[in-house]
């Protein structure tokens, strides 16, 4: 179940596409947008944002990105009582979430977290390691080994 | 509960279902009212759209107006018109609906809806879904009785701000209290998205016409990039505003916006044209 490693080369091939349309979802100027600023603290992005990233980034790119698998992905193969308790994440889900936003800063996964915080830890390329892995499942690339839990976006409800 | 289904509803019948995936439907523009506005005929597609996304999920949710990346008007629809309406529905999943539709009046076309997403919220909180599935058969069957529309005050706009040909700013009166709020919705009255483009236009065609050379009258061509962020509620103070991007060749593009208590709610782009032969 361990994703595939996504190489820098493969994000930065994405990335454009990808910044552009966070500039046009969010009506900001692509050059605001960082391969890892914060989409919600740093790009003032609302959960309604999310949602139509992830329909820009299907109709862009050309694939499938199931809603609200980000999470899921992270939490792989883990029992949701050993991932979250009561709306927040264990240590072993954090260390998950940690171990699949590694793009992340260290220092942004501290406990208490909830899961319905963990949007606000997701950039740019966070959405390109989505694209990338839905491009693979799209080529079906079994050399790369595919990444069997999918691709995955937030969960929105706005 | 007299306006449930009637002060705000806009598919008289639902003429063709493919279930979750297309439909054809009608509403009669009731003959007695002074217009109809181009908002509210995209309220009736984006409401067949809501129908068939309602019945896929077996009336446990139902999808609210959020995202519209394109609104072509082509046309406008009179008083005593009929207009048919469609939708393609893209996908359809309990988290949102993304579809296209069209408005028509017989073969010429007034109204056209791409890249549409709705999130899909629980139909319980909006309102009691064992009547909304009996107005879905209703649709489905022998059809509503047309004319129930009663028609809707515009809100007054109040002009608070003024760069001169740049930017307009306006406080929008948002009743507390108005028929369409029992059927938008029943259980949680929220001011229509489609109510608050239409005054938006309304500001935009006021900005656009102290700009643009003298034209008889401009008209809204196309919407895009339409973002609801939040609900509206009874009574809200709402302030819009419009902005110049570029005009050009007597066409101008403004950016839409709308606030309460100083947070964007809703955002989007018009293209305002000369009204003139196609």
């Amino acid at each position: 179940m361990m994703p595939v490693e996504i190489t820098k080369d493969e994000i930065l091939a994405v990335y454009p596409k990808v910044a552009q349309t966070m500039a046009d979802a969010l009506g900001c100027d692509v050059e605001k947008v960082a391969l890892n600023v914060p989409l919600i603290e740093g790009l003032d992005a609302e959960s309604i944002d999310f949602l139509d990233i992830v329909f820009r980034l299907e109709r862009a790119f050309k694939v499938k990105i199931p809603r609200g698998k980000i999470v899921e992905d992270a939490q792989g193969d883990l029992p949701d009582a050993e991932f979250e308790r009561k709306g927040y994440l264990t240590e072993v889900g954090l260390e998950r979430l940690r171990d699949y936003l590694s793009e992340v800063p260290a220092d942004r996964f501290r406990l208490p977290m909830k899961v319905a915080d963990i949007p606000r830890l997701f950039t740019p390329q966070t959405f390109c390691k989505v694209v990338v892995r839905a491009l693979r499942a799209v080529q079906g690339d079994d050399s790369r080994g595919r990444v069997s839990e999918g691709t995955g976006a937030p969960n929105t409800d706005g | 509960m007299a306006d449930r289904f009637s002060a705000f509803s806009f598919v008289d019948r639902i003429t063709a279902l493919e279930p979750g995936r297309r439909a054809r439907g009608r509403f009669a523009v009731p003959a007695g009212l002074p217009k109809f506005s181009t908002c509210l005929v995209a309220e009736a597609v984006g409401q067949l759209a809501a129908w068939v996304a309602m019945a896929r999920a077996e009336f446990r949710r139902r999808p609210v107006a959020a995202l519209s990346g394109e609104m072509r008007i082509v046309g406008e629809a009179a008083p005593g018109e009929i207009l048919g309406l469609g939708v393609e529905i893209e996908s359809c999943d309990p988290d949102a609906v993304a579809y296209g539709g069209w408005a028509r009046l017989a073969d010429t076309p007034v109204l056209e809806l791409r890249r549409c997403v709705g999130p899909m919220l629980p139909l319980e909180d909006f309102d009691a879904p064992e009547a909304v599935r009996g107005d879905f058969e209703t649709l489905c069957g022998p059809g509503a009785r047309p004319g129930r529309f009663p028609g809707i005050a515009e809100p007054d706009l109040a002009l608070i701000d003024r760069v001169p040909g740049q930017r307009l700013r306006a406080a929008i009166s948002v009743p507390v209290s108005a028929p369409f709020f029992a059927d938008h919705f029943p259980r949680r009255p929220v001011f229509p998205a489609t109510l608050l483009l239409d005054a938006q236009i309304r500001l935009a065609l006021r900005l656009a016409g102290e700009t643009l050379p003298p034209a008889p009258r401009l008209r809204p061509a196309r919407v895009t990039d339409l973002k609801m962020r939040s609900f509206i509620l009874p009574g809200q103070a709402v302030e819009i505003e419009t902005a110049m991007r570029s005009a050009a060749d007597g066409a101008a593009e403004l950016t839409l916006a709308a606030m309460v208590d100083g947070k964007r709610v809703a955002t989007g782009r018009v293209e305002i044209v000369p009204r003139g032969p196609a």
